[in-house]
């Protein structure tokens, strides 16, 4: 049994706490939103806030979460709609789409401790994800329109 | 997902057989391809009013779009819903897009395929679509005419509406629908005019967005059905390994392992979770038969695709007596290059979700490029006909190409079967990286004759090394020719004067694939990197060679001096920065691209590529900016960093430790500017790739004087 508040709701998992919190995500709570592209901490696919900060839920096991925050993309504005959200459809960044929730979660990350992040700041936060389809350059637009927002 | 979303399909299908619903196809496609099999075998032609229909008006005067592309980054459905807005007149937040299921409606001409492949998803559809939403339009106003008893001639339709201007009435798409699917459909509806265009060309944002950036957008890997189990797979490491033995019993002490089932090329291990199955995919022991390229390394292979070079080839062009100009020549200039085998790493690995039901029927939900393939296969791997097949495409994590293939869906329908329940099986990025699939490594021997004069009069193109058709499409190649390896070659705009193509067919241990832009990816770098030593042997500008050689084609040359002028050629640069150009032309367009480059210590930094792209017509420019900005990224990423290493028949790099793409930091400015020409419309989805690594690396040599004839560029020291 692993106690743990994910999205702001208390939930309590009869899971393994060897089990990364990636796969507890979609496996036991249907929140899909979390990727899994690597497995390894390297493409960042599967970035959620615990206690505010990025993490890697792919490598994070369910009994270091105990006790914690979780946030998950779904869980990161009511409506869909925080600034950054905002900010990635303004700019149009996504294609396929599917590294964008870790690429937001750790935007919304950097620009919570740093509101006017520079080109080196944006590349250091989010260096740890990989987009296939390319689309960096309206990540690095989106977060210096979210910043300004 | 949950099961309303999943069988929405279905209920919208029982509800338009009930009610009101204007259904439309256009004439259906014939066979002209050979059937290998794979394909489905030829099928009369649709009506008007089948249920596989392009677009449903319903009554409550929303349009449905069943859409033959698959959505896997490249923006498609949003031109295609943009194409029936236009032309109807109804708010693009009205309409919805569907992949439709295989059959007759949605396989192209040529191939008979429905499948999301070379850049056709808007360039095939567009006149298609137009059309039919016109006819659509001339139907509804028809229906609005006898209803108001005013001529047709004084109706217009917009926001849903069939307008009567004169009179200031309206009525709305869904009340007129049940009288519309009455009348005939007009044979040659009229398009609307150019000048009331609202929609097509303007920069239009895309349906797909939203739900993206909330985390609600469903891909394969998401799909969920009740009682269903999870599964992973172990497969031979060695490139087309086949499974000899496997021992359960070494992962009986995992908890969560429901049971593990045999594949050709290895097991599925299926657990009552991801982690549960993937732990025991790690852990179960299995042994896999010899295979004859087991000693196999990216050495060897590279040594006998420079020895094919040596061989005599299947010559497929041969204009011009090309040894005569030879031995003419005032001066020949030669070099080889050569690339790797590429991974297409989608982010969303290889996945399939399956289920058959208690009438032997199967359900596939799956991420996937090629409807007809999956479907045929899973048909052979459970002996269930076609028609009993439900193919459900979802959003996917990429594409590129890759999901071509159907090998998840043929473990997930031999795992379903196995066990009795439903069943969602992903592939790890390890088997997603290290299976095959690749862009094939190859070599290009390349020879130019100037006369005295500096000028091309001969060129001999020799390539040598895997195709892409062995495994996907055999009968595309004959007498050992691949057209894939000559691709953007063969049918080149340059005037060489005598002009030879050669392929050497030699097969390499991993199955080879097509990576976005297919053969055009390394025939572009190989042909545009020998046409810059080929300038400097001349002692001319690069782009001043290509301009001559493209002296005959106003628009070639226009693509061309468009790259050049926006991207500043000839005009000064920051200290340290260097210039690099290329044109290629492939599946329908024309692109130049201008990189502008620095190399410090031996570290190549892309600053900027401006790009040129003629695609005839176009939908909506800001999909092509967007492929324009990917593309130049995939090809840059593949050009500088990405090559799989073979060691003992297996890839080295399988995760993205050791398999490094382009990261935000490299990421260089795309400038993207596209030139409407009115010619046939092209595709956008691949063209913009190939130029990216040959004008990058022109830079380089400008930069450094060194000339990168073999990728990725960072296995070359590129300090002095």
């Amino acid at each position: 049994m692993v106690d743990v508040s994910i999205n702001g709701q208390s939930r309590r998992l009869d899971a393994d706490p060897d089990m990364p919190l990636l796969w507890a995500l979609r496996d036991l709570l249907d929140l899909t939103g979390t990727k899994y592209g690597c497995g390894i901490a390297q493409c960042g696919a599967c970035t959620v806030h615990v206690d505010g900060e990025p993490v890697r839920a792919c490598v994070t096991p369910l009994s270091a979460v105990a006790g914690r925050k979780v946030t998950t993309i779904e869980g990161l504005h009511p409506e869909g709609k925080h600034p950054v959200q905002q900010a990635w459809v303004d700019a149009q960044v996504p294609q396929c789409g599917y590294c964008q929730s870790g690429q937001i979660m750790s935007a919304a990350a950097l620009l919570a401790k740093n509101p006017n992040p520079s080109d080196a700041d944006i590349d250091a936060a989010m260096e740890g994800h990989l987009c296939r389809c390319g689309t960096y350059q309206r990540i690095r637009t989106a977060i210096k329109r979210a910043a300004t927002s | 997902m949950n099961e309303m979303t999943l069988s929405r399909r279905g209920a919208l299908k029982a509800t338009a057989a009930a009610a009101a619903a204007l259904v439309l196809p256009v004439e259906a496609p014939a066979q002209q391809l050979p059937n290998d099999g794979l394909f489905a075998p030829a099928e009369p032609p649709a009506r008007i009013g089948a249920p596989k229909a392009y677009i449903r008006i319903a009554a409550d005067g929303r349009a449905t779009i069943f859409s033959p592309t698959s959505e896997t980054g490249q923006g498609t459905h949003t031109g295609h819903a943009m194409i029936f807005a236009e032309e109807l007149g109804l708010p693009l937040d009205r309409i919805t897009v569907e992949v439709g299921q295989p059959g007759p409606d949605f396989r192209r001409i040529q191939g008979n395929e429905m499948n999301s492949g070379g850049s056709l998803g808007t360039r095939y559809w567009y006149a298609p679509f137009r059309k039919v939403a016109a006819q659509a339009r001339e139907m509804l106003v028809a229906a609005a005419a006898q209803r108001l008893g005013v001529p047709a001639g004084e109706l217009r339709t917009a926001e849903g509406r069939v307008v009567h201007t004169a009179s200031n009435r309206s009525l709305g798409f869904g009340e007129l629908v049940e009288a519309a699917m009455a009348l005939p459909v007009p044979e040659n509806p009229t398009l609307k005019p150019e000048g009331e265009h609202r929609l097509l060309r303007q920069p239009t944002q895309r349906l797909d967005v939203p739900p993206k950036v909330r985390g609600a957008a469903k891909y394969g890997s998401d799909v969920t059905l009740p009682n269903m189990v999870y599964a992973v797979v172990k497969l031979s490491p060695v490139f087309r390994g086949e499974l000899d033995s496997f021992d359960k019993a070494s992962i009986a002490s995992i908890p969560g392992i429901i049971d593990v089932v045999p594949l050709p090329s290895g097991v599925a291990v299926v657990a009552n979770s991801t982690w549960a199955a993937m732990r025991g995919a790690k852990a179960i022991n299995v042994r896999f038969k010899p295979t004859p390229h087991d000693g196999m390394d990216s050495e060897t292979f590279s040594a006998r695709m420079r020895e094919g070079l040596g061989r005599p080839g299947h010559v497929n062009k041969n204009d011009g007596d090309i040894d005569a100009v030879f031995a003419s020549a005032a001066r020949v200039v030669e070099a080889t290059y050569e690339v790797p085998y590429l991974a297409h790493a989608c982010m969303e690995t290889d996945n399939c979700t399956a289920r058959i039901n208690a009438d032997g029927s199967v359900e596939l939900w799956l991420p996937t490029q090629h409807q007809d393939f999956v479907q045929g296969a899973v048909s052979r791997v459970l002996g269930v006909p076609r028609e009993r097949i439900t193919v459900n495409t979802t959003w996917a994590g990429g594409g590129f190409g890759r999901r071509y293939g159907w090998g998840a869906a043929e473990h997930a329908a031999a795992v379903a079967k196995a066990v009795g329940r439903p069943v969602k099986l992903i592939w790890t990025r390890e088997d997603d990286l290290g299976q095959g699939y690749y862009r094939p490594a190859q070599v290009a021997r390349m020879r130019a004759a100037l006369d005295a004069s500096g000028k091309v009069i001969g060129f001999h193109f020799k390539a040598s090394g895997p195709g892409t058709g062995t495994d996907l499409r055999p009968y595309t190649i004959r007498n050992d020719f691949d057209p894939t390896s000559v691709q953007s070659v063969a049918d080149t705009r340059y005037r060489f004067g005598a002009f030879r193509t050669e392929y050497v067919r030699v097969d390499g241990p991993p199955i080879p694939w097509i990576w976005r832009a297919v053969g055009s990816t390394q025939c572009g770098y190989f042909v545009e990197c020998f046409l810059d030593e080929v300038a400097q042997a001349a002692g001319k500008d690069p782009l001043a060679l290509r301009r001559e050689l493209l002296a005959h084609d106003a628009r070639a040359l226009n693509v061309v001096n468009t790259a050049a002028e926006k991207g500043g050629w000839g005009t000064p640069l920051a200290p340290g920065r260097h210039r690099g150009i290329a044109y290629v032309e492939s599946y329908g367009s024309l692109v130049a691209e201008v990189a502008e480059v620095s190399v410090t210590n031996g570290a190549v930094r892309v600053h900027k590529v401006t790009v040129a792209i003629d695609c005839g017509e176009f939908v909506n420019p800001e999909t092509i900016a967007q492929q324009a900005e990917g593309g130049v990224v995939m090809g840059l990423s593949a050009a500088l960093h990405e090559g799989i290493v073979m060691k003992n028949g297996r890839a080295e790099n399988t995760n993205f430790d050791s398999y490094t793409p382009m990261r935000i930091a490299e990421a260089p400015v795309v400038e993207t500017h596209i030139i409407r020409s009115g010619q046939t419309i092209g595709g956008v989805g691949e063209p913009p790739l190939p130029p990216a690594a040959p004008a990058m690396v022109n830079a380089i040599f400008a930069a450094t004087g060194k000339r990168v004839r073999t990728l990725p560029v960072d296995r070359t020291d590129l300090r002095t």
